[in-house]
């Protein structure tokens, strides 16, 4: 590829694109998944304690996915930022009404 | 559209992003997803509001088994990996490697379903339906959903492997393979959740 | 794009032939024209308005009087039922969507939306679940438990026959539509702008039809939940809000009104956007104060998320959510009282041509700013325990939406007509409608205030003489027929414009602003024969002032591309109501031949592709 002096703006574009990153997502990933599930298997520590590693572990993960497998770093993605961006914020005021106004 | 054909043999860098249809679709594709991620989102909090309503129906830190999500979940996050690796292969223009992923990519997304059919089935028999309590409505609801979702994936990937065998790569169908990866990933995504709030911490307590 | 237009110029001629033109009725059962689907969106839109008002009418007529007969106790819950549902999802946003459907595009100076196919099947999809929602009235029951269906009245406990399964359905059906409605707007507005036009230059109808959009995109698929949950209670024994088996009826009161305080907004800001470009036009003014209309325009869509809790004061949800859920409420006052002003603002000092447009857009800001006062007056928690479930509740919301929305509606139909049909709409006419209309409104719901402070609880079906109730109701019922004689005067006028010849000038009301006024009326297929070039804001004022008779082209004149009409959407529709049916009577066949129909024209349609055809503008215009 890089051979090609000639054309080197041709060469940028048609770039290839290496899996490096993509497989750096995916071990982390996989890292995420198994301190989530090592955090239960163990068994013994505080229930809060553990959700506060599951949901941490989650978004983490969440962002790594989103980040790199669907391109939200990369550019022109305003728009779907936003859309996810307003998505969540509306599960959020869901979330919280399940957690704290359903039951008293 | 004669214009696009013989255009094949040398596709832009991003042939998704080629057209406006294309460019369209991906927006209006990113806009449908921030609407699915309210509608899980809203499946996720009705389940948090009922989780412990489980009454006399088995209670999931003894349904559940922690090996079986795990080996599900394990299933998924490779099965995303192969489907980014297609729209890889798809943006150095290889073809044969890109159906070859997405094949791959499908094949996993059965065997997740597969586990979850078996899952399902293993749960009714120990007395959790859908009727048992609010919990079990609203378990069966939301992991039904993500479920539903797979199983549409795979008929949609299935559908389009056939259109590239006939129309070949082109701006045409670059798009729709573009989203359906896009697509793909963001069921693992409410994956995540899914093994995180329903399983894990139903296993917790 | 133009030299892709050059290099298919001599291909055009083969794709018109090749590609199947309907017409009559086929044309409009296939069409993806988004001014086609705007019309069919208002005719649709316009039928159930005229079911909800019948409805309306025969409330009216049951409440006339004490102790009335006029219709059974349960009667008169499927008619309050099926008058809110009608009147909000079947009638007041497919009016919206004929309006943005048939102006936004126009607006933005594009050929169409960024989906014609999507926006087909949205109308589609739409007309099916109103169908299927109306039929109750044949089987056994209408649905009857309130267009809120609050459970656990809604529930399989407390309403076993089919009648609400109805609603539930038929709700979930057209919800689709409407949210492929909204995905397609957004999409539009955000890709097919021509060049030129920013954000920051898009005319406020456009604004406020993206922020419906985003609202659409965002609440729906609350409304789609909820439907589902209470949809598996009621057929498969599910236990969303079976409070028996551990659900909770809270939830669902929750769920809905996440969804359902939104689709307030979703009906209102179309009507801001309407009113924006109707008294801008007629007071031949810039709108006044431009960026604080956006901005109010998009605080009012994300407070409109955060405040659905004030619809369940009353629930007991204790203090801390109560006095919050207040405070949100009640800053929603101020973008609104923004926009208020810039109204006024925009009138000040403008040469004001009192049309029947404008006259309806100034009748609503004063008829608008009541409904909103009565909304932070029911914000104040401790004051709702009174108001709550009282008549002064169900004037509050008639006030916002028909003293707000239908009159935004009124004002917009009366505005775009020349640009959809070609023909305006006999102005004096106009003006007997919105005088019936305006006097019949505030005579019907005024009143209504004080029924509800006097005690009146609202869905009562009657009431007993001598407790102060009698006058005020017969008054509302007067005013009921007052604006039901209006909608009559409207649907003549309508009937008498239609023999009348198609004169309408491109610049129909010579004061136009923006891009939808520099094409004629009504518009040929593909809008605009080159993308005009936008070079500021209110794009057409602006080179009429520069003394220019057309916009400047961005492109040359050459062969455009069109999508083909299918019939697709209306089949897949179909296939729809009839799988609605077969979950609704237990018909396994039913349910998977119907959605077998619907999967099998999304396979066609994934697996043919949409080569469209081109027109050529000039070759055209020969024969036109």
């Amino acid at each position: 590829m890089a051979s090609n002096h000639s054309s080197s703006e041709e060469v940028k574009r048609h770039r290839v694109e290496g899996p490096q990153k993509h497989i750096v997502a995916f071990v982390l990933s996989l890292a995420l998944t198994i301190i989530a599930f090592a955090a239960v298997a163990a068994g013994d520590i505080n229930t809060t304690f553990t959700y506060i590693i599951l949901v941490a572990m989650a978004i983490i993960q969440v962002f790594v996915q989103l980040a790199f497998w669907m391109h939200m770093k990369d550019r022109g993605h305003l728009f779907p930022i936003i859309a996810i961006v307003a998505g969540v914020f509306v599960v959020f005021t869901a979330v919280i009404t399940a957690v704290y106004w359903v039951w008293w | 559209m004669s214009a696009h054909q013989h255009a094949e043999g040398h596709l832009p860098h991003e042939p998704e992003k080629a057209t406006l249809e294309g460019r369209n679709k991906i927006l209006g594709f990113w806009i449908f997803l921030g609407a699915e991620t309210v509608l899980f989102g809203t499946l996720f909090s009705a389940f948090i509001a009922l989780r412990h309503q489980v009454l006399d129906g088995p209670h999931p830190s003894h349904l559940f088994e922690l090996p079986m999500i795990f080996a599900a979940t394990m299933i998924l996050l490779t099965s995303s990996l192969m489907s980014v690796f297609a729209v890889q292969a798809m943006h150095n223009n290889k073809v044969k490697a890109m159906i070859g992923w997405l094949l791959v990519t499908i094949l996993l997304g059965l065997a997740f379903l597969g586990l979850e059919i078996t899952e399902f089935n293993t749960y009714v028999s120990e007395g959790h339906n859908m009727k048992t309590s609010a919990f079990s409505s609203s378990f069966y609801t939301l992991v039904g959903f993500h479920g539903a979702h797979v199983a549409f994936g795979v008929l949609w990937i299935g559908l389009l492997i056939t259109q590239i065998f006939k129309k070949g790569l082109t701006v045409v169908t670059a798009p729709k393979i573009y989203l359906s990866a896009i697509y793909w990933h963001f069921i693992d995504v409410v994956w995540v959740f899914i093994f995180t709030v329903v399983y894990l911490m139903g296993k917790v307590g | 794009m133009s030299t892709h237009a050059a290099n298919t110029a001599h291909d055009a001629h083969a794709h018109t032939h090749t590609v199947k033109r309907y017409r009559g009725l086929m044309d409009w059962l296939t069409t993806v024209d988004h001014k086609k689907i705007g019309i069919l969106y208002l005719i649709a839109g316009f039928f159930f308005f005229l079911v909800g008002g019948a409805e309306a009418i025969m409330i009216r007529i049951q409440l006339l009087k004490p102790m009335n007969d006029f219709v059974a106790a349960d009667t008169f819950n499927e008619l309050l039922t099926m008058h809110g549902t009608t009147m909000i999802f079947l009638a007041a946003m497919p009016m919206l969507f004929a309006l943005m459907n048939a102006v936004v595009p126009l607006q933005l100076g594009a050929r169409d939306v960024a989906f014609p196919f999507l926006n087909s099947l949205g109308f589609w999809t739409f007309f099916a679940g109103g169908i299927l929602l109306n039929l109750g009235w044949f089987d056994a029951s209408a649905p009857d438990a309130g267009w809120t269906a609050y459970a656990p009245l809604s529930g399989p406990t407390f309403n076993g026959s089919r009648a609400m399964d109805y609603y539930v359905i038929g709700l979930q059906i057209a919800g689709i539509g409407t949210l492929l409605g909204g995905i397609n707007f957004m999409a539009t507005i955000i890709n097919m702008r021509a060049p030129g036009m920013s954000f920051m230059r898009m005319p406020m109808f456009t604004w406020a039809i993206f922020i419906t959009s985003v609202l659409i995109v965002f609440a729906f698929p609350v409304l789609t939940v909820g439907l589902v949950a209470l949809m598996f209670d009621r057929l498969f024994g599910a236990n969303f809000f079976e409070s028996g088996t551990g659900g909770n009826e809270v939830l669902w009161e929750h769920i809905f009104w996440i969804f359902g305080h939104p689709e307030v907004y979703i009906l209102i800001l179309p009507a801001f956007g309407v009113i924006s470009e109707v008294v801008s036009t007629f007071s031949r003014k810039r709108l006044f104060g431009y960026s604080s209309m956006v901005f109010a325009l998009v605080l009012i869509a994300f407070l409109g998320f955060m405040v659905w809790a004030h619809h369940m004061f009353a629930t007991g949800l204790g203090p801390v959510a109560n006095a919050l859920f207040s405070i949100g409420t009640m800053l929603i006052a101020v973008p609104t009282g923004v926009k208020i002003f810039n109204w006024l603002f925009t009138l000040w000092g403008g040469s004001i041509r009192y049309t029947t447009a404008m006259l309806f857009a100034v009748g609503f800001i004063p008829t608008f700013v009541m409904g909103g006062v009565t909304g932070v007056m029911l914000a104040s928690a401790p004051a709702d325990y009174q108001y709550h479930d009282s008549y002064f509740v169900v004037a509050h919301f008639h006030y916002v939406i028909v003293g707000g929305l239908i009159l935004g509606i009124f004002a917009g139909l009366h505005y775009w007509w020349p640009k959809m049909f070609g023909r305006h709409l006999n102005e004096g006419l106009g003006k007997l409608t919105f005088w019936t209309f305006f006097i019949g409104f505030h005579l019907t719901f005024f009143v209504q205030h004080f029924l509800g402070l006097l005690g009146m609880p609202r869905r009562v079906w009657t009431y007993l003489p001598n407790q102060g109730l009698d006058n005020m109701n017969l008054i509302s019922s007067i005013g009921a027929f007052l604006m039901g004689i209006g909608t009559i005067v409207f649907v003549t006028n309508v009937i008498i414009t239609w023999l009348k010849p198609r004169n309408a000038e491109a610049d129909a009301w010579e004061d136009g602003r923006s891009l939808e006024w520099t094409i004629p009326s009504p518009p040929p297929e593909y809008n605009f024969k080159q993308t005009p070039l936008v070079r500021g804001a209110d794009a057409w004022w602006k080179e009429k002032m520069d003394g220019k008779t057309e916009m400047t082209p961005a492109e040359p004149v050459g062969p455009i591309h069109m999508p083909s009409p299918s019939i697709l959407p209306l089949i897949m529709s179909i296939g729809l109501f009839i799988a609605g049916f077969g979950f609704m009577y237990d018909n396994l066949l039913a349910t998977i031949g119907g959605l077998a129909v619907t999967f099998a024209c999304m396979f066609l349609r994934s697996v043919f592709d949409d080569h469209g055809f081109h027109i050529d503008p000039e070759h055209e215009e020969v024969h036109a």
